[in-house]
């Protein structure tokens, strides 16, 4: 493998690059137009456009990154997270044109991808699932049918799309009277949003933590698991903050929990990097839930808990290497550590998107920080893409040197110009219940006092723990900010021309 | 030279003077001294003795981040992003500040608050003029400044002239 075409942009292609560069592979950038000038398109050897900005145009094309990579003559394709990283036809692709694709065959992202065939994988391997339905219940199914499959597996219960993924086309059903809106509604989006209307139905465990195992399998028959990853910290069914390893589980639970997800793996012939996802009931009950068939975002954690660098393995697998790696040692945490994922939005202002020119950036460093970033100085942060601009990663000792680590990173870290949710995790980071790790994957949407049936975010107080002195300072150093700023030097010929045209402009009226 | 700071619903009235190496800082009628300096054109470390006392010296490295409106920033601190409006003082609106404000007596003498140009003068000697009402507009860095009489009585000295460039502190007029 001599140079590998990065089928993604923003800090996955950051980060892809590095772990090449570490490895003295040559690396090829694809871009959209709003892109041109992106932090991975600057790091790459070489970058190859791809389209208009919208994703549908560029990052989704399959034709346009085939053709990418046969220009720039790369023999492998690393799809990095989202776009088509998930996407067997793309993956299949790849294949037909002799590229290399760094991740699981287009066999396994199609088994793996419906959830319901995941299901029926996870139970052939004996791991639990959620009790539900096994079969998806299509557009035929009448609403009596599907209330007589609903009294079979209890109240109360969830919706899902059988395609689905990121929330959408998902219901919580409290009572048989609520079916047939609800069921109407997830159909609907989910065949909006995927294209594929079939759903099935499952119990709803109470106060469920989302537990998620990482797996590395290589060609060679060889599945390993790593230490658990904690990923209840959630907004809207989106993962907001990830740590590892989780407070709720114990040695005797990761056991369990981590052979369970590798004869899942093993089961369907998995290879490369993949991510088995469960839910952890209250009383230490634990039910497979699907199957991420990529890298995901919150890799990091895994790596700085285990020393191990994923991607590189990506790598090495893909080109036929064997997984050498110790499974004892995957599986017992050097570290803590603790992700927090930095969108582009106002925390204080609903978390509307706040997209725009960095004008300013100053990243933490030091002892157990690590910050995987697309962003930089002066650079732009599009309308078109997902609004994570970088992911904040620390470690230490134990949870609270983590955490305490976490603040003193937050507090030097600067994104000025723009809006980001980093007073978000500075208000989190001082919750009582966060702290004492007391949570499920409905503690941000409760906390946030979100109406359970989604009806928006009432007023809160801010974030941000402004007091009067800090104000004080603030008004001092906007004073200073204009009374210093060095305009009037002589040199500042613009301004004094500035004046004259308008002085002209007037004397012309 | 003197600003006028609106953060959230309150407004600080902050002057500035340079005094040798220092500044001296009046916030709200509170000294305080600061040792600022320049990172570059979008920081400023200061080191700032709170009330004026050697012992309490606190390092404050704030950036700033322009905002659309001229005068609105981000001012980032400690972890923190402020928003701040900070104008040359008369061009806030009174009625935010708390409390009513009480007018100076005597003369009024109405001078640039910072370095810039005169883009108008609304009124000439002798012209009579109400509290609040318009004097002069001065621009400087994109900001036009419109200083307000600070209660009823007589346009006197207009020294101002339209297009005029003046230095902070000049003497534009006296209400008297």
């Amino acid at each position: 493998m001599k140079k590998i075409l990065i089928a993604n942009r923003g800090e996955i292609a950051v980060r892809v690059i590095r772990a090449c560069r570490d490895m003295g592979i040559a690396t090829a950038a694809v871009y959209s137009e709003c892109d041109r000038a992106a932090l991975h398109v600057r790091l790459a050897d070489e970058a190859w456009p791809v389209g208009p900005s919208a994703p549908r145009e560029s990052y989704l094309r399959i034709d346009a990154i085939i053709d990418a990579a046969k220009k720039a003559g790369a023999d492998a394709v690393h799809p990095g997270y989202g776009f088509l990283a998930e996407n067997e036809d793309f993956a299949a692709a790849c294949r037909d044109a002799g590229l290399t694709f760094i991740g699981p065959s287009p066999e396994a992202i199609a088994l793996m991808g419906s959830k319901t065939a995941a299901r029926q994988a996870a139970i052939k391997a004996g791991v639990p699932v959620v009790p539900g339905t096994e079969e998806p219940l299509g557009d035929r199914e009448s609403d009596a049918e599907v209330q007589k499959v609903a009294e079979r597996v209890g109240y109360p219960l969830m919706l899902k799309a059988v395609a689905g993924g990121g929330g959408k086309g998902m219901r919580m059903v409290a009572s048989p009277a609520d079916l047939a809106s609800a069921l109407r509604a997830a159909r609907s989006e989910a065949q909006s949003a995927f294209g594929d209307g079939a759903v099935y139905l499952e119990r709803r465990i109470m106060s469920p933590r989302h537990i998620e195992v990482q797996l590395l399998g290589d060609h060679h028959g060889t599945v390993l698991p790593f230490v658990e990853r904690e990923c209840s910290i959630q907004r809207r069914h989106q993962k907001v903050v990830e740590e590892s390893p989780s407070l709720a589980v114990s040695p005797e639970l990761r056991r369990r929990m981590t052979a369970a997800a590798a004869s899942v793996a093993k089961a369907v012939g998995y290879t490369n990097a993949g991510t088995i996802e469960f839910l952890l009931d209250e009383r230490g009950s634990f039910y497979f839930l699907e199957m991420n068939t990529r890298l995901q975002v919150e890799h990091p954690i895994t790596e700085m808990v285990t020393g191990v660098d994923l991607v590189q393995w990506q790598i090495r697998i893909a080109r036929g290497e064997r997984l050498d790696l110790d499974p004892e040692a995957l599986l017992t945490p050097k570290a803590h550590a603790i992700e927090c994922r930095i969108y582009a939005e106002d925390p204080d202002n609903g978390f509307l998107p706040s997209p725009g020119r960095i004008q300013g950036l100053r990243v933490p460093h030091g002892p157990g920080v690590r910050d995987d970033s697309g962003a930089y100085e002066g650079g732009d942060v599009p309308i078109f893409y997902d609004p994570m601009i970088s992911k904040l990663i620390t470690w230490g000792d134990t949870r609270e040197h983590a955490m305490q680590r976490m603040r003193r990173a937050l507090a030097e870290y600067q994104v000025r110009g723009i809006r980001t949710t980093i007073p978000f995790f500075q208000w989190l980071l001082e919750d009582a219940d966060f702290k004492a790790a007391r949570f499920d994957t409905g503690f941000i949407d409760r906390k946030l006092g979100k109406d359970p049936a989604g009806h928006g975010e009432p007023p809160r107080a801010p974030m941000q723990a402004i007091d009067a002195t800090h104000e004080d300072l603030a008004a001092i150093a906007a004073a200073v900010h204009l009374f210093t700023k060095p305009i009037m030097n002589g040199v500042a010929a613009p301004a004094a021309s500035r004046w004259r045209d308008a002085g002209r402009t007037e004397a012309l009226r | 030279m003197i600003f006028e700071v609106a953060i959230g619903n309150r407004v600080r009235t902050v002057g500035i003077v340079r005094k040798g190496a220092m500044l001296h800082v009046d916030l709200d009628g509170r000294p305080h001294i600061v040792d600022a300096r320049r990172v570059n054109d979008s920081m400023v470390s200061m080191l700032v003795q709170l009330d004026g006392a050697r012992a309490t010296s606190r390092s404050v490295d704030a950036a700033f981040a322009a905002q659309p409106t001229a005068g609105d920033f981000d001012v980032h601190l400690d972890g923190l992003t402020i928003p701040v409006q900070i104008r040359p003082a008369g061009s806030v609106g009174r009625q935010k500040k708390d409390g009513p404000a009480s007018p100076p007596a005597g003369p009024q003498r109405v001078v640039a608050p910072m370095p810039g140009k005169v883009v108008r003068v609304l009124v000439k000697a002798g012209d009579l003029v109400r509290a609040r009402q318009g004097l002069v507009v001065v621009e400087a860095m994109k900001m036009e400044n419109e200083l307000r009489a600070a209660r009823d009585g007589r346009v006197r000295d207009v020294a101002a002239a339209e297009g005029q460039s003046v230095d902070a502190g000049a003497l534009l007029l006296i209400v008297e």
